[in-house]
């Protein structure tokens, strides 16, 4: 639901994520580390400028300002990390785990009974096995 | 299993490319005509084509496929599902296979076919969003050829037979004028021409492995294959249309390499380009010289991939050329061999590309042709070398900005060894094809001017490639001066966006909407959520209640009587 803004969202809030932003979209322009310090240096000190503003309707036209200034250099093919989303290896491999099976419902169960037969014997057996291994769990005090 | 399929792969390879030699040295083809039923005088027959094309064809194939599978063993080290892939790699070469040795439109659609679904399933093989996006695209956009094939054998069933031989006496192309257009479209979508570009790249979301098939030897080159075969009956309108299209990929996507980022895709779009001076000399009647850049482009297009997937692997997984640069200090093996299948890609003298692109370049240039086609292939020309010689740049030779310390190295063998026979085959591989399939070399007489353009083209490329991008390093990019134009360029000129959203865009966006403010949205937070938090809040206060039970009660019990007795007086 992180597209519906359900709370109000702070001035400075708004301006801390324009910052965040437009830093990631001077990472995808430029892509050697000096140059990218240099542009990185400039951008805080035009949004270091405007800090002190008290007036409101004036900082929310910078905010605005700004908004569209990186609406209209955002790179065409932004930097991603890997495995965030967006990435190329983003999600991947997905490996349920095997708990999940306990889960069905006893009607999608029906549908494999020998398999869910077997596992609940397997089940049983690994109980018995870890009692006699370890002994039986002590019952919660509370 | 990897082992096993590379062996039976490989001898595969090896009959394939005995019997080429002995049909090409003797002069003879074969044919098989398979019965597998008969009844009351109808008979279902399997006919089998093995003449000198389709067995190198063939032979290449199982070769390139060989050395993938044996390279996935490596790559696809500890995957979860590698039985899965290799059977489905397996039944991708096999559908080739079939596509290959098939004369007849119906049996070419069942390889035809087989392509077009285990490379839908092979690109969703990683089960993510973006996955499942780019198999999507991939199978709608190669289902407009199936429906062209699929009309095709109806108007062939007319016509008398299903097979493209009967179809190559030039003297009847008026007859088929309908037939040649609807093979031609059928070709268009499997070659990923102009409209149908945009699922190539969108197709990288595949393992590294397969991509090196696809665009290799494999379903790309399905439709410039059919195009060869059905190459003499080629005729018209149809012809120039081919042409015109086949200039515009060519340009667009080597333009559009130019401003990619992400190092599969720009191997992709040179596929795209090299796809597109496969259908140009196509167009213009050169089926022989078509195919012998098909073969010697296989050698170093797999090449290019194995090593990309060989950096990518040991990067971390990242794609993006921007995260890389200096490797050839940290993996001296496969960037030598990915330098060497940029350069056979260039055109480069005496290694593969060269015998077939310079041919193709000075045939064209010697014949008659409008010339927005003409400065289209020398623009395109100098392009290739450009957007290689940036990603030598990027890769190769920049500074290290790889964003980890990663642990990248040339030490896994299994996926060393296949890059250094293809390697192997870049160099040797266009010589050894141009002797076999043209036995007398082409007289080709240029005025000096065009003779020296490719070179021109080609130098000047390799300089805006590299020493620009070198010195446009600075810190006011000159580029953002253009920005619109630099988004419609670096966006393949829009064009995923316009087979995707141009029919799609108003239902998902208004489906979307009612989805985020409803479903995922208000409904989920007053709904579900907002109930449970209610409630929980709600059965705190109660149990709080309850924790004092008695004198709570008492209170309660109290204050009711004395409403309920007031209320009653």
């Amino acid at each position: 639901m992180s597209y519906l803004q359900t709370e109000i969202i702070s001035h400075a809030r708004k301006v801390c994520s324009l910052y965040k932003r437009s830093l990631r979209n001077l990472e995808s322009w430029y892509d050697r580390r000096p140059m990218l310090r240099y542009r990185a240096v400039l951008l805080r000190a035009r949004f270091d400028e405007n800090k002190d503003v008290k007036d409101l309707r004036v900082a929310q036209q910078l905010l605005d300002e700004g908004e569209k200034e990186l609406f209209s250099l955002i790179h065409y093919q932004p930097k991603k990390f890997t495995y965030s989303p967006g990435g190329v290896a983003y999600e991947r491999e997905v490996a349920p785990p095997d708990w999940v099976l306990d889960y069905w419902h006893p009607m999608e169960k029906a549908a494999y009974p020998e398999y869910f037969a077997r596992r609940e014997q397997r089940k049983k057996e690994y109980i018995e096995w870890w009692e006699k291994t370890y002994g039986k769990p002590t019952e919660p005090s509370h | 299993m990897y082992l096993s399929s590379m062996l039976f792969l490989c001898l595969l390879a090896g009959v394939s490319l005995v019997s080429f030699l002995i049909m090409t040295f003797k002069d003879f083809s074969y044919f098989v005509e398979w019965e597998i039923v008969s009844f009351n005088s109808c008979s279902l027959v399997m006919t089998l084509v093995m003449d000198w094309k389709s067995m190198l064809f063939l032979s290449f194939v199982s070769l390139i496929s060989g050395m993938v599978l044996f390279y996935s063993g490596g790559y696809m080290a500890g995957d979860l599902n590698m039985d899965r892939f290799m059977y489905l790699v397996l039944g991708f070469v096999f559908s080739m296979g079939i596509l290959i040795v098939s004369p007849n439109l119906v049996s070419i659609l069942l390889g035809w076919d087989g392509l077009g679904l285990v490379s839908y399933v092979l690109v969703i093989y990683y089960q993510n969003e973006k996955s499942a996006n780019a198999g999507m695209l991939t199978a709608l956009s190669n289902r407009i050829g199936d429906v062209a094939i699929l009309i095709s054998i109806g108007l062939m069933f007319d016509m008398g037979g299903w097979s493209f031989i009967f179809y190559n006496d030039t003297s009847k192309i008026s007859d088929i004028g309908g037939l040649v257009i609807l093979v031609t479209l059928a070709a268009m979508t499997k070659s990923a021409q102009i409209p149908f570009s945009a699922w190539l790249p969108a197709a990288m979301a595949a393992p590294t492995p397969v991509s090196a098939l696809v665009h290799s030897s494999t379903l790309v080159t399905a439709g410039v294959y059919l195009l060869i075969r059905f190459g003499p009956s080629l005729g018209g309108v149809s012809k120039f249309i081919l042409l015109l299209l086949a200039s515009l990929t060519m340009f667009m996507a080597g333009l559009g390499a130019n401003f990619e980022t992400d190092l599969k895709k720009i191997i992709a779009l040179s596929t795209l380009s090299q796809l597109g001076v496969m259908m140009v000399i196509l167009s213009m009647g050169f089926y022989n010289l078509a195919f012998f850049h098909l073969l010697a482009h296989a050698l170093f297009k797999a090449l290019l991939f194995m090593c990309a997937g060989s950096v990518t692997h040991h990067a971390g997984g990242s794609q993006d050329i921007r995260m890389m640069g200096g490797l050839i200090y940290i993996m001296p093996l496969s960037i030598t061999s990915m330098n060497l299948g940029n350069l056979a890609l260039c055109g480069t003298p005496f290694l593969a590309g060269f015998y077939s692109k310079d041919l193709i370049i000075e045939i064209f240039f010697s014949s008659f042709m409008n010339e927005f086609c003409f400065w289209l292939l020398a623009l395109a020309t100098g392009l290739t070398v450009c957007y290689t010689f940036r990603l030598i740049y990027y890769t190769v030779s920049g500074d290290y900005n790889l964003a980890s310390l990663g642990c990248a190295s040339d030490s896994d063998y299994i996926m060393t060894w296949p890059m250094i026979c293809l390697g192997a085959g870049s160099i040797v591989g266009g010589a050894f094809l141009s002797w076999l399939i043209f036995p007398s070399p082409y007289m080709v007489c240029l005025p000096l001017g065009l003779k020296l353009l490719a070179l021109g083209v080609s130098l000047l490329g390799g300089f805006v490639g590299y020493v620009l991008n070198l010195m446009t390093e600075s810190y006011q990019l000159s580029s953002l001066k253009n920005y619109k134009l630099l988004n419609f360029v670096g966006s393949m000129w829009f064009m995923p966006f316009l087979s995707t959203y141009s029919s799609s865009y108003m239902f998902l966006t208004t489906g979307q909407k009612y989805h985020q403010a409803g479903d995922a949205g208000w409904l989920e937070f007053y709904g579900a959520q907002g109930a449970y938090s209610g409630f929980m809040v709600c059965s705190k206060y109660l149990q709080l209640a309850q924790d004092n039970s008695v004198k709570v009660y008492m209170v309660m019990f109290l204050v009711w009587l004395i409403f309920i007795t007031g209320s009653l007086i």
